[in-house]
């Protein structure tokens, strides 16, 4: 019998209470001796139409190293913009094969419970190796995927629903 | 740590078309249950100096005492093995005594409060105990449907031991005449789930004449943590 302590919506009002975290990881801070990627996109509702009042969590468990000097090394939080638009300056150090780029939380009103996710680099060399990847039907793996559209920048769409959803996860 | 399926009913119902924002919002495919090592058994690891002075007390973020009644809450965070989730970060955010965000969105009609801006963070100790003061928040209409008042909540967002263990919900306060008419209360289906959202009063925690006590304990998922040290 499970006793856990159930989930309830961020609603509109987290930014001020959130925003130190976002202060910290803001990009013009960032000290890292690694290599490092923008990756931006939108958060999008089922019509289609973004969502403005969302929050964004990035975990890059492998970057801890390389930003020692960060408050929260290897984490990155960004509310989503106007147009439900959000970008990330992440640190790419090497990382195991098949690991993504980054563990992603998206966070926002109208969603009950937070939802995990995780994004993957389209010039990853090792994506055919990875183990989260193989776990995901072949139809949808794309959702995961971020795609260059710049110099060291990658674009990539959230999508709550539609038949473009983004595959979320629960960790056994 | 391992992460069992959480029994049907526990977590809110992803679109519950009585909060309407959620009917375009929730996913439509049910989570995809994966075997993952890395967010089952790492996490982020906030330097000591992220916690600032009052940051566990809301009321001494301004000039002066803010309007309202002022509280504190405490609880322990333990795991499904009961075991204390230690030296983990808590954030709070909550409305003032008069059901107003200290937010550029928030246009309730109720007046903010110069000296209480509702947000603070804190790490549990080696109990899993956390603490902070802070002021009652009063309910606040939100516009959801006609008479649309949520009942006094504090949110809380947890990152709990592992990354999976990260969680966002609310507290709420006992004998709250909305909660029958609150959707988001409600989109939780099973009613003892609902119920563990409710601190209790505690006069143990009450300090003499200057504040009364609300204990909220929380249960972050996952079993079988490596124990400290090893």
């Amino acid at each position: 019998m499970s006793n856990i302590t159930t989930s309830q919506t961020i609603g509109p009002f987290s930014h001020e209470g959130w925003q130190w975290a976002v202060d910290f990881c803001a990009a013009g801070r960032l000290e890292t001796s690694a290599p490092t990627i923008v990756l931006h996109g939108v958060l999008y509702d089922g019509d289609g139409n973004p969502i403005d009042d969302a929050q964004i969590e990035a975990w890059l468990p492998e970057a801890a190293g390389v930003e020692a000097s960060l408050e929260i090394p290897g984490f990155r939080r960004t509310p989503t913009g106007k147009a439900g638009e959000f970008s990330l300056r992440l640190s790419v150090p090497p990382r195991p094969v098949g690991e993504p780029v980054a563990y992603v939380t998206v966070f926002a009103r109208g969603l009950t419970k937070h939802q995990f996710t995780a994004v993957f680099l389209e010039d990853d060399a090792t994506l055919a190796e990875s183990a989260i990847l193989a776990q995901v039907p072949a139809a949808r793996r794309d959702t995961l995927v971020a795609r260059k559209d710049g110099d060291g920048t990658y674009r990539w769409d959230i999508w709550m629903q539609t038949d473009k959803e983004t595959v979320f996860f629960d960790y056994v | 740590m391992k992460f069992d399926d959480v029994q049907p009913g526990v977590w809110p119902e992803l679109i519950y078309p009585a909060y309407k924002s959620t009917v375009k919002r929730g996913p439509l495919q049910p989570a995809l249950r994966i075997d993952a090592s890395v967010p089952v058994s790492r996490n982020i690891d906030p330097a000591p100096r992220i916690l600032l002075p009052h940051d566990m007390d809301l009321t001494r973020r301004g000039q002066a005492a803010p309007l309202g009644e002022k509280i504190v809450v405490t609880g322990r965070v333990v795991d499904e093995d009961g075991k204390p989730v230690r030296n983990s970060l808590i954030e709070v955010w909550q409305a003032n005594s008069a059901g107003r965000y200290w937010h550029q969105r928030d246009n309730h009609d109720a007046p903010l409060d110069p000296n209480f801006f509702g947000f603070g963070k804190m790490m549990t100790d080696d109990d899993g105990r956390y603490r902070f003061v802070s002021i009652k928040p009063g309910p606040y209409p939100w516009k959801n449907h006609d008479k649309a008042w949520r009942p006094a909540h504090i949110h809380f967002s947890l990152f709990g031991n592992v990354y999976a263990q990260r969680l966002v919900t609310q507290m709420y306060f006992p004998n709250d005449p909305l909660f029958a008419y609150d959707p988001i209360f409600n989109s939780i289906p099973d009613e003892a789930a609902r119920q563990r959202l409710v601190s209790r009063f505690s006069l143990d925690h009450t300090v003499g004449d200057e504040m009364l006590g609300y204990e909220f304990d929380i249960v972050l998922r996952g079993r079988g943590a490596t124990p400290f040290g090893l």
